[in-house]
């Protein structure tokens, strides 16, 4: 038992994002599923893989799912980081997987997921959570996962089945989605919601990122204007001048 | 003041030293000499890594200026909140940020960090220029919240921040937040 749970806090996954850990009070707490929302451009994918590789080197294993592009066309869309290590993928501390061969190997042939599909997809991806000891997870996106799924219900069950799943294997997960509100069962299930958005003062658009949930940490509510740097992702506040609106 | 003014504004910063915010209050005759006290006599004679935030003239021209000042470029790293807004021919430069717009506030302070990490460490000067013309385009509750976020940051890493301010084209409530968000204003003007 680490100290942190000693003082009856919860254990935190540094996340190695300078300002994200300032801003959640030092981490993620350990087993969270974390909810990454925003418009497209937001920065939810970059900030995504900046977790993976703070985590890589520390030798933290990370897995990230793709579910609509090849792991090498992913990646040639990330900015060009100053900490990015090959050997990250090359010794499988950071595996890059693709959406469809796991369906395949979890034996679901159709694209748009029923119950029972959903529940052996999240078995499959707690197999390979456990089995590689993976401490960082990144489902990218949960969106495109749900597109064509109707039932609410089994969106539900895939969203439930996939927290049991980082809880057993006490790991962090960020699951990216294009959309949620408050009201989104995406939003209600997850442990955590990150905001990113597009802030617009006359005109210009700026990156912005806001922490609004996120359990067994205390946590600034306050929204940040991000830059996406090879150096990583900064934060500063989104300056108000004086005004409230 | 008269004489060697690139001294002078080199001699006051040495005498106040690092993480003290510093305004200059210049007057337009004495602006080229300024910048080389401050780029030259100061800055390349310390070692510092120069940032130069520039919201008045486009960097390419003040890369221009600096050259025929004969002041040594290699150190200086501009941010460059105007060209964008001037000028539809934009070269993209090895030593230069450009930002859309100087009401992109937030994005300053953001390359400011930047370079501040990617100098890993090196002890900066960075030079606002100027505070009257980023006053053109932003309400100045948005300036004073800007400079303190900006002015506490670098101090807080023993940085020199420096503000350059043209005396009599500031409005009352600008001199007051100058005041307020300042350690030091240093007039520095030729004496009729």
């Amino acid at each position: 038992m680490q100290a942190a749970e000693l003082s009856g806090e919860r254990a935190k996954c540094v996340t190695g994002i300078d300002g994200l850990d300032s801003i959640l009070g030092g981490g993620i707490p350990i087993s969270n599923m974390v909810l990454v929302t925003g418009g497209s451009g937001t920065g939810k994918t970059t900030l995504a893989v900046e977790f993976l590789l703070r985590g890589a080197s520390k030798g933290e294993k990370g897995l990230l799912i793709s579910t609509f592009e090849s792991p090498d066309k992913m990646m040639s869309n990330i900015p060009h980081f100053d900490f990015f290590d090959e050997k990250y993928v090359k010794d499988g501390t950071l595996q890059i997987l693709e959406l469809g061969p796991l369906l395949d190997r979890a034996g679901i042939k159709q694209r748009i997921l029923d119950e029972e599909s959903v529940i052996r997809l999240a078995e499959m991806i707690e197999k390979t959570l456990v089995e590689n000891g993976v401490k960082r997870f990144v489902l990218d996106s949960l969106s495109s996962l749900l597109y064509g799924i109707e039932d609410q219900m089994v969106a539900k069950v895939l969203l439930q089945r996939l927290s049991a799943a980082i809880y057993a294997s006490r790991c962090t997960g960020l699951l990216i989605s294009d959309k949620a509100g408050p009201s989104d069962i995406e939003g209600f299930v997850s442990d955590g919601i990150i905001s990113m958005d597009n802030h617009e003062r006359r005109g210009d658009l700026l990156r912005t990122i806001q922490v609004t949930k996120m359990k067994g940490t205390s946590h600034s509510r306050s929204k940040f204007v991000i830059d996406l740097t090879s150096w990583g992702v900064l934060m500063t506040p989104l300056l108000k001048g004086g005004g409230v609106s | 003041m008269n004489g060697d003014m690139g001294s002078y504004v080199a001699t006051k910063l040495e005498e106040i030293g690092p993480s003290v915010s510093v305004a200059l209050e210049i007057g337009m005759d004495t602006y080229f000499d300024v910048v080389r006290g401050l780029t030259d006599n100061f800055a390349g004679k310390k070692g510092l890594m120069c940032v130069y935030i520039t919201s008045s003239v486009p960097s390419s021209a003040m890369l221009s200026a600096l050259k025929m000042l004969e002041v040594g470029t290699k150190d200086i790293h501009f941010i460059d909140c105007i060209s964008h807004l001037v000028s539809r021919d934009i070269a993209p430069s090895e030593n230069t940020i450009y930002i859309d717009n100087p009401t992109m506030l937030e994005n300053i302070i953001l390359k400011v960090d930047f370079l501040s990490r990617k100098m890993k460490g090196k002890t900066m000067l960075v030079v606002l220029d100027s505070i009257n013309s980023l006053a053109i385009h932003n309400d100045v509750k948005m300036l004073s919240e800007f400079l303190q976020v900006l002015l506490s940051g670098l101090k807080s890493k023993g940085a020199y921040p420096v503000i350059i301010s043209v005396a009599g084209q500031a409005k009352p409530e600008l001199k007051e937040v100058m005041t307020l968000v300042c350690d030091q204003i240093v007039p520095v003007q030729l004496i009729p």
